[in-house]
């Protein structure tokens, strides 16, 4: 479904992504992780055609994204819930859920209230929020409020950065729940992390970056058995 | 009684209160003209062609995050569109008037607008005043159009086809033109709330707060925008009309930057972050710079001294601190009722 192919991308003169294969295929949950600065943001950006790679090419279901503006490549089905502050404080949680159902050009085919609808059974804990406004949130509801309003563009493919980053323990299993969900329901998730030991449990397939290389893919199993990734790994929980 | 249902309670008081306050307001603008002054029914009419400039010029300004410090160029399109059709087409009603301003305005907001909102904060209100002062001088340089510097006359216009030559200018301006602008912002001021409150208008919040992130759900921003600089273009040609209806006369001077400036200083004195903040801000100006000019040649200078104390005390403009008042009074109505 998404497919990244010898991917460059420069920022400034300097190499920020040095050929960087990515799959995700339909339904699949996949963890890219590296420590920050390893360039998990620069590869979603990207995605999103916010970065424009000097090599190599993105397509998502067979069609190549460069040369798409960012809203179009919503349009095409991928959910992105970026890493920095996540919801439009100026607008309620209802507001911030609703909004992607009034743009136009979107390909679903299920109605406004039940994108709606499946974005709060998603995160119930949204449900009593309605009213308030996004600046009012914690951290962990921003979170979920942003992820929720991906969601609601119907999308085939989530891209979340960091979901769990800066959360209490508490909150990280809800969100987890939410995104187990999700996954259950046929999406495909593509998140990033920095810490290992959020990794969930049900994560189909791992990439490790380090310095802007995949280093290793495959499952979480094979890479506790791969020495030199598990010492990366073992580093991202450490920082 | 949970959260949700007071909050609920509270909004539904509050548009109570709203609804309330605008229908004696417009019952008191509807009366005056049997009690006050001819002066000051001649004073209202610029109130209310600002308070339509004003509205449209917010939707950018406060919903949309875009100041434009080259919004009195759509004035001048409106004044100038009403002096060509008045004068040398021989147009008499005011309605195909103001469609035929806010044709001119829609016509040269689009190719102003595709250009400026690529852009935001400082180089957005650099922009939109560099075309604001390219029509300024186009009207002061091309004189065999325009008049040059003494500008064109205004005919006087037939209001919803009456013929009202028979009326002195003051009779016209402070009876039929008072009512008949009174109706143009009730119009205005509902369309704009309908506006505001549309999904496109939380569209324009959205990408206030955040441009990418609304494009990451799929928000076309520049279209936005483009949309949101085309209406509030739209708004100030109207405003624009009125104007050199009133004055009988379309003056360069409409387009001068100083102009903008003004519009930018109603708004900041109203309170941009507030609906009715433009309305209030017009009204306040007016009065405020009449009142000063009456007192001193220094009024330009008192001007400047009320805008600087205006944005260091009551940032949030006179609607702010309105709003605030109420809410205290509205608290300790609460405390007393609950005891």
């Amino acid at each position: 479904m998404l497919e990244i192919r010898a991917l460059d991308v420069d920022i400034d003169g300097s190499r920020i992504l040095s050929r960087v294969d990515i799959d995700v295929t339909q339904g699949e949950f996949v963890c890219l992780i590296g420590r920050n600065g390893a360039g998990k943001s620069t590869t979603f950006r990207t995605i999103m055609g916010q970065r424009k790679p000097v090599g190599g090419c993105v397509a998502f279901k067979g069609q190549e994204l460069a040369g798409l503006s960012t809203f179009q490549i919503a349009r095409l089905g991928i959910g992105f819930s970026p890493e920095e502050s996540e919801v439009f404080a100026d607008l309620t949680v209802a507001e911030n859920i609703e909004m992607p159902t009034w743009v136009a050009g979107n390909r679903s085919t299920r109605s406004a209230a039940e994108r709606i609808g499946m974005a709060y059974q998603m995160f119930p804990k949204l449900e009593g929020y309605r009213s308030r406004g996004g600046g009012q949130l914690s951290g962990g509801e921003r979170k979920m409020l942003s992820i929720a309003r991906a969601l609601v563009l119907d999308p085939e493919l989530l891209l979340l950065d960091e979901p769990f980053e800066g959360l209490s323990p508490v909150v990280i299993p809800q969100i987890s729940e939410g995104l187990a969900a999700i996954r259950k329901g046929g999406r495909a998730i593509l998140i990033a992390e920095s810490q290992f030991h959020h990794v969930p449990d049900f994560t189909d397939r791992l990439y490790v970056i380090e310095r802007g290389e995949i280093v290793f893919q495959g499952t979480v199993a094979q890479a506790e058995r791969d020495a030199a990734t598990m010492q990366i790994l073992r580093g991202t929980d450490g920082a | 009684m949970p959260a949700p249902s007071t909050t609920e309670a509270a909004r539904r008081n509050r548009n109570l209160c709203a609804i309330g306050g605008g229908v004696l307001l417009v019952a008191v603008l509807a009366l005056l003209p049997g009690v006050a002054s001819p002066y000051t029914l001649t004073m209202i009419l610029p109130v209310f062609a600002y308070a339509i400039a004003l509205l449209g010029l917010n939707l950018l300004f406060g919903t949309s995050g875009l100041l434009s410090f080259g919004h009195a160029l759509f004035l001048a399109i409106g004044a100038y569109a009403a002096a060509v059709m008045t004068g040398h087409w021989g147009v008499k009603s005011l309605e195909l008037v103001l469609l035929g301003g806010i044709a001119a305005a829609v016509v040269v907001a689009i190719p102003v607008g595709f250009l400026s909102v690529r852009y935001t904060r400082i180089f957005f209100g650099m922009l939109t005043l560099s075309f604001g002062m390219l029509f300024h001088s186009f009207l002061i340089k091309f004189y065999n159009v325009t008049g040059g510097d003494t500008g064109m006359s205004v005919k006087r216009v037939r209001l919803l086809g009456l013929d009202l030559s028979h009326l002195s200018r003051v009779e016209f301006q402070t009876g039929p033109l008072y009512y008949y602008a009174l109706v143009l912002v009730i119009a205005a001021t509902l369309l704009m709330w309908r506006i505001v409150q549309s999904p496109f208008g939380l569209h324009l919040r959205a990408q206030r707060d955040n441009a990418r992130k609304a494009e990451y759900l799929g928000v076309r921003v520049h279209a936005f925008r483009l949309a949101a600089f085309v209406l509030s273009a739209a708004y100030g040609a109207v405003a624009g009309v009125l104007l050199a209806v009133r004055s009988g006369n379309a003056d360069p001077e409409l387009a001068y930057w100083t102009h903008s400036g003004e519009l930018v200083f109603m708004t900041v004195l109203g309170g941009f972050a507030s609906f009715v903040g433009p309305l209030v801000g017009a009204f306040a100006f007016i009065f405020l710079r009449d009142w000063l000019m009456g007192m001193t040649e220094f009024w330009r200078l008192a001007m400047g001294g009320i805008l600087v104390l205006v944005v260091i005390f009551v940032p949030r403009g006179l609607a702010g601190l309105a709003a605030d008042a109420t809410t205290r009074l509205r608290n300790q109505f609460d405390l007393r009722s609950r005891r």
